[in-house]
């Protein structure tokens, strides 16, 4: 299907952006890359009268790090450049992967992180990573600014905690702890312009040989990417043992709210979920001990 | 409303006036007559209507017009201008076969040309995740990658005859 | 192996150089002055009785020029199987009745797209919902709905085969087995949505551009539904963005082009959308296969009896041809001496599936072969050995079919059996690894002429001029495969010039010889082929006979055409050029230019093909155990197509068969809630990509096919069916898991797998 008719809008700063963001009330619809919100255009899922593109905000460009504060990804830095950015690879290995092998090239030529997490899809495939690292989003309104832990950020299918004249300015990872490590694993049924069946990411700190913190995200599995907190709480303060791991895998599977749909069923959405998450503890720790 | 835009495309300017529901892949195939990008699926899946916009390949039925308004657009048509030598892309795909129905060729060679101008050396497995995002239901992809291959050595070698003279 | 000049190399594809430019024009790239774009409201339900359609809103939106329904139509039915009209089953437009989400109900065409696209919004279609049935179990049923007035048993189509005495053949058995298969349906997946183009004359003649592999077929259905002369339709093929099967009939869209466009009297063009292709378009048939087979102690088959349900969908489409040569295929490969086949074509309120890629075979052969390694192992006896003892070679009969001319199906065994390492890879491999066998046997056109065309089954016409070129022009169908390139190579070969002497001008109705069938069923090669052969042989005697009386040569000198001159063998300096011997046969005819027709139509070749193809081919694979995905690390394939007339092409469609194939086992299916297809978009409709190709190695089988233009005959459609049975069977091998009803999916292995 062609695109539905709709005004188009181009702010220079963020201040007229969330003007028009205001004035344009719930007919208005924010444009970072585009990738998904234009599909469901097509789709015929979101008809806005007015499109509000970002691209023009300086400010929101770029993708900045400092050992101190962590990390600072723009709302519209595009998938690309958050995978192929020297730091990132460097300190957030987790998120690298996850950007670098979503979706397809111009697909991350084009899209942005911010973009894929407003989308709030459950299989959105940066939250587990950004999640389990512990990520903020910043967001911006006509009053002023706040931030959101990005677990507490995804409310269901397509809804964020996003309130109307808000536009997420920034997606703010910390700097990783000593000892700390994450991981990305997913299963799909090919190498390119797929989408995760499954995805899980795990973040350890360790101290010694003991479990300090963990965090464990589960994608594709719930109407929002989720933390398994049972297993989080379990493995804390314990021993770090091939027993507790698995224990914990099958703790998540126990949390995990899968449905059945075009891309697996729930049964095997659940065996997922065990498989992965002990993958991804597996890695993590590995990233962990050699951080 | 529409818009009006400023932009080139394989080098030429346009100044023109668009309505902004329309993509760039309709502004180059209706408006422009720029019909080698193609339109395999409209959702950024299939990789028929790559292009490059500075420098950079994007699905052109996901992109708008309007959002082009001062950027540099490259197409299959660019590549090498009418009646000129072929790029070395389009020759290695000639050759080697990588060519059959021919509608994925045009997104295929941009997605190509992004790969070598990013990563020179590319190895196989480089090459087939550098078309991620192209789909081609002839050839099996493995002429295409060869292409790529051959592609990438022909312009080392043009290259580096450029740096003895 | 005899030898060619230009037949048997690397030429570049004729096509290569526009397509890489872009400048190679596609129904979609063309515009014409004061065009109309047209767009098509199908039905939302899958089984409806129509009660009302109100057009007035659309009709009276700014910048709709027409909107028409089946009302509007002369309501005419059509389908391929013109021999037998009762199986033509589908109007243009919906008349009075829906059967499958995306039957089309009405068309539009207006100034440009968007506003086509806001008036089908504005047509009010009151439906009466009927019952529906959505599997073949069902619609058998005594009480099931009816899906067609005329066909109230919803089996559209009944073909039974039998030979030898299968009763006997049974008895004589020391093990027998009965297995059932179940296939999905999937998609062609060509690049290029479908797109028709129609323009009107002042005569009220109509020209249709559109993309399909049957311009001949299109042309016939076309005017018949107008209720039209035939010869006042023409139909140009442009360049076409694939097909495998899913553009081999006349399409709603290309009537309602040619309609409006006599209505109103501009151009209309239509295109399908992504969304519209998968939603509601062709697909490959989903089939229940029981096949039950009978071996002695040493492997030797004694009997098969097959019976195969074909879901049909709504329509006819190519069903009824799926449905006569998947009971070939079924005794196709092996030596049967005694078979019975029963198949039937069941209708369901489905998108109706059609000819795909291999027209049966990959679902006849998956059953075929996994059963093979299924007896193989309980006869104790390797895969490789059992399919030697029982492969057809050349001399075979297979009864009212064929006598099988060249074979080289045994060495093909051989081969992928040598390349592979397979005996020592079957005993060898760890867990979660394993290698697999399949094989196919495929046709190289078909001889039943269900179209029942009143023409040769392929034509040519070769015009040479004294400057020392050629014209071909030839009704074959290039949709990507290349026969442009490899009929300009037979003819340059044939006539001894270069490629670049030769100009083509092939599926224009108006302008080509009648006629040609079109590219399916292997048939363009071979056919279209010699057709071509013909025409040169007939052009080549006039050059000869003027080169004779030129030179005065002696009645029994040998003369041929070669290098780009005409001369005598043994005295290649009683010679000329090309050129100039035209002009010596021009000038003798007082200046009536030197044309030739030439035509080819399979006789006394039994009903099913005039020659066959053969091949096998290994899998390796690796299995992860915890998730069950599969990861296929290597293909060997040996393959026996005759002479090869462009190996670059041959292995490229070898390779996209591959990679069609690995669809098919592993990843592709169309995913149903009852009518309604649920995958629509190619992030959930899986067709491999180019990092899920494995690495390949093939052998071409050497072989020559006599009734095949300079020994070829088919090559990589056969080809389409080996794949998913060769990774089943690995899959199998590196997990016990064995796959009865494709794909092979990560859930079903996990299920499956033998745990150790």
């Amino acid at each position: 299907m062609r695109l539905p008719k709709f005004e188009y809008f181009e702010p220079k700063t963020l201040e007229a952006a969330l003007n028009l963001l205001t004035q344009n009330g719930n007919n208005a619809h924010l444009l970072a890359g585009g990738t998904d919100v234009l599909v469901k255009m097509r789709n015929g899922r979101l008809k806005p009268e007015a499109v509000i593109g970002l691209q023009g905000i300086e400010d929101l460009n770029g993708i900045h790090f400092d050992s101190g504060k962590g990390l600072a990804i723009g709302a519209t830095a595009k998938l690309a450049e958050v995978a192929s950015n020297p730091d990132v690879l460097k300190h957030y290995p987790a998120l690298a992967f996850a950007a670098g092998v979503m979706a397809n090239v111009q697909v991350r030529n084009m899209g942005t992180i911010a973009g894929n997490l407003c989308n709030a899809a459950p299989s959105a495939e940066n939250a587990p990573p950004l999640m389990a690292m512990g990520a903020e989003v910043a967001l911006a309104n006509l009053q002023g600014d706040r931030r959101i832990a990005l677990h507490q950020f995804f409310r269901g299918p397509g809804l964020t905690a996003m309130e109307h004249g808000e536009i997420m300015t920034a997606i703010l990872v910390p700097f990783p702890v000593p000892k700390s490590g994450a991981s990305y694993k997913r299963v799909s049924a090919r190498c390119g312009v797929d989408i995760a069946a499954v995805c899980v990411s795990a973040w350890v700190a360790l101290d010694g040989e003991v479990c300090k913190d963990v965090r464990i995200v589960l994608g594709a599995v719930a109407p929002t990417p989720m933390r398994a907190v049972g297993a989080e709480s379990f493995m804390r303060e314990q021993t770090w043992t091939q027993e507790l791991i698995e224990t914990a895998a099958a703790q998540a599977v126990q949390e995990s709210k899968p449905i059945s749909d075009v891309r697996a069923s729930a049964d095997y959405r659940k065996k997922m979920v065990a498989v992965l998450t002990l993958r991804a503890l597996e890695q993590a720790y590995e990233r962990a001990i050699k951080n | 409303m529409k818009h009006h835009i400023n932009f080139s495309v394989n080098g030429d300017d346009y100044s023109l006036a668009v309505d902004p529901w329309r993509t760039l892949n309709e502004l180059l195939r209706e408006d422009l007559n720029l019909t080698g990008t193609k339109l395999g699926c409209g959702t950024g899946d299939c990789g028929a209507c790559t292009v490059m916009v500075d420098g950079r390949t994007v699905s052109s039925c996901l992109t708008l017009a309007v959002s082009v308004n001062g950027k540099s657009v490259t197409t299959v048509e660019g590549l090498a201008p009418s009646g000129e030598e072929l790029h070395p892309i389009q020759e290695s795909f000639i050759k080697t076969g990588a060519i059959q129905c021919g509608f994925c060729t045009a997104g295929m060679e941009m997605s190509a040309l992004h790969l070598l101008n990013n990563n020179p050396e590319p190895t196989e497995k480089e090459i087939r995740a550098g078309l991620s995002g192209n789909l081609c239901r002839c050839t099996g992809y493995n002429q295409i990658v060869e292409a790529i291959s051959v592609a990438a050595e022909q312009i080392r070698d043009s290259e580096h005859e450029k740096e003895e003279r | 192996m005899k030898r060619f000049n230009i037949v048997g190399t690397d030429v570049p594809r004729t096509d290569a150089e526009a397509k890489a430019r872009g400048t190679a024009i596609y129904t979609d790239d063309m515009k014409l002055p004061g065009m109309l774009y047209g767009k098509i409201l199908r039905s939302p339900l899958p089984h409806a009785l129509i009660r009302n359609i109100d057009i007035s809103r659309a009709a009276s939106l700014p910048g709709v020029k027409c909107v028409i329904t089946g009302e509007d139509t002369p309501k005419i039915k059509y389908g391929n199987w013109r021999l037998f009209p009762e199986t033509q089953d589908e109007y243009p437009l919906a008349v009075e009745k829906v059967r499958f989400i995306g039957d089309e109900v009405a068309a539009v065409a207006a100034i440009d797209n968007d506003t086509a696209e806001e008036a089908l919004e504005l047509i009010k279609v009151e439906y009466e919902e009927l019952p529906g049935v959505f599997d073949v179990d069902s619609s058998i049923l005594p009480a099931a709905p009816v899906i067609h007035d005329y066909c109230p048993s919803n089996i559209s189509v009944n073909r039974k085969i039998k030979y030898g005495d299968i009763e006997k053949g049974f008895a004589e058995a020391d093990y027998v087995r009965e297995d059932t298969f179940t296939m999905q349906s999937v998609s062609h997946a060509y690049l290029e949505p479908c797109s028709a183009l129609a323009q009107v004359d002042l005569d009220g003649r109509i020209t249709l551009w559109t993309s399909t592999q049957v311009p001949y077929i299109i042309q016939c259905l076309l005017a018949s539904t107008l209720n039209m002369r035939e010869n006042d339709i023409r139909v140009i093929k442009p360049f076409v963005g694939g097909g495998f099967g899913g553009k081999m009939e006349l399409r709603a869209w290309e009537f309602c082009a040619a309609f409006i466009a006599k209505k109103t009297g501009r151009p209309v063009k239509f295109t399908l959308s992504r969304e519209e292709e998968f939603l509601t378009g062709r697909r490959r048939h989903p089939m229940k296969i029981r096949s039950r087979v009978g071996f002695k102690k040493d492997g030797t088959l004694v009997a098969k009896d097959l019976r195969i349900q074909l879901d049909g969908g709504a329509y006819n489409a190519m069903g009824p041809t799926a449905t006569f040569l998947c009971g070939n295929f079924g005794a196709m490969l092996y030596r049967y001496p005694n078979y019975r086949f029963h198949g039937e074509h069941i209708y369901t309120n489905k998108p109706p599936a059609s000819a795909m890629r291999g027209f049966g075979a990959p679902q006849s052969l998956y059953a075929t072969e996994i059963q093979m390694n299924l007896a193989a192992e309980e006869l104790g006896i390797d895969p490789i050995d059992i399919r030697l003892k029982n492969a057809q070679v050349s001399g075979d009969k297979i009864p009212d079919v064929a006598t099988i001319s060249s074979c080289g199906f045994i060495e093909s065994i051989k081969a992928v059996a040598d390349m592979s390492g397979w005996k020592e890879k079957r005993k060898n491999l760890k867990p979660g690894q394993g290698i697999g066998i399949g094989c196919y046997s495929f046709i190289s056109g078909g001889v039943f002429n269900w179209f029942n065309t009143q023409y040769p089954f392929s034509a040519a016409e070769v015009r040479a001029f004294s400057d020392g070129t050629v014209h071909l022009l030839t009704m074959a169908s290039d949709i990507g495969q290349g026969s442009d390139t490899v009929l300009k190579q037979i003819l340059a070969e044939e006539l001894g010039l270069n490629m670049g002497d030769i100009r083509i001008t092939s599926a224009d109705t108006s302008m080509t010889p009648q006629a040609d069938l079109g590219s399916w069923g292997s048939r363009v090669t071979l056919m279209a082929g010699n057709a071509v052969i013909d025409a040169a042989k007939k052009i080549k005697e006039r050059l000869f006979g003027a080169l004779s009386a030129r030179f005065n040569l002696n009645v029994i000198h040998e003369i041929e055409c070669k290098n780009g001159r005409v001369q005598a063998v043994t005295r290649p300096d009683y010679g000329l050029t090309f050129g100039e011997a035209v002009a010596l046969v021009q000038k003798a005819n007082r200046g009536e230019p030197l044309v030739a027709r030439g035509s080819y139509t399979p006789r006394g070749k039994g009903l099913v093909t005039p020659a066959f193809g053969f091949g096998a081919q290994v899998a390796e694979v690796e299995v992860d155990r915890q998730t069950g995905l599969v990861e296929v690390k290597q293909m060997w394939t040996a393959h026996d197509c005759g002479t090869v007339i462009n190996p670059r092409s041959v292995e490229g469609q070898l390779a996209g068969s591959i990679q069609m194939g690995l669809g098919y086992a592993l990843s592709e299916q169309f995913v149903m809630d009852g009518g309604k297809t649920l995958n629509t978009s190619f992030v959930d409709y899986k067709m491999p990509t180019a990092a899920d190709m494995p690495p390949s190695q093939v052998v071409h089988v050497d072989t020559y096919e006599p009734e095949g233009p300079m020994g070829a005959k088919e090559a990589g459609e056969g080809l389409a069916s080996p794949t998913a049975p060769a990774i089943s069977d690995a899959v199998y091998h590196a997990t016990g898991y064995r796959c009865m009803d494709l794909p092979v999916t990560p859930e079903k292995i996990l299920e499956g797998m033998k745990k150790d």
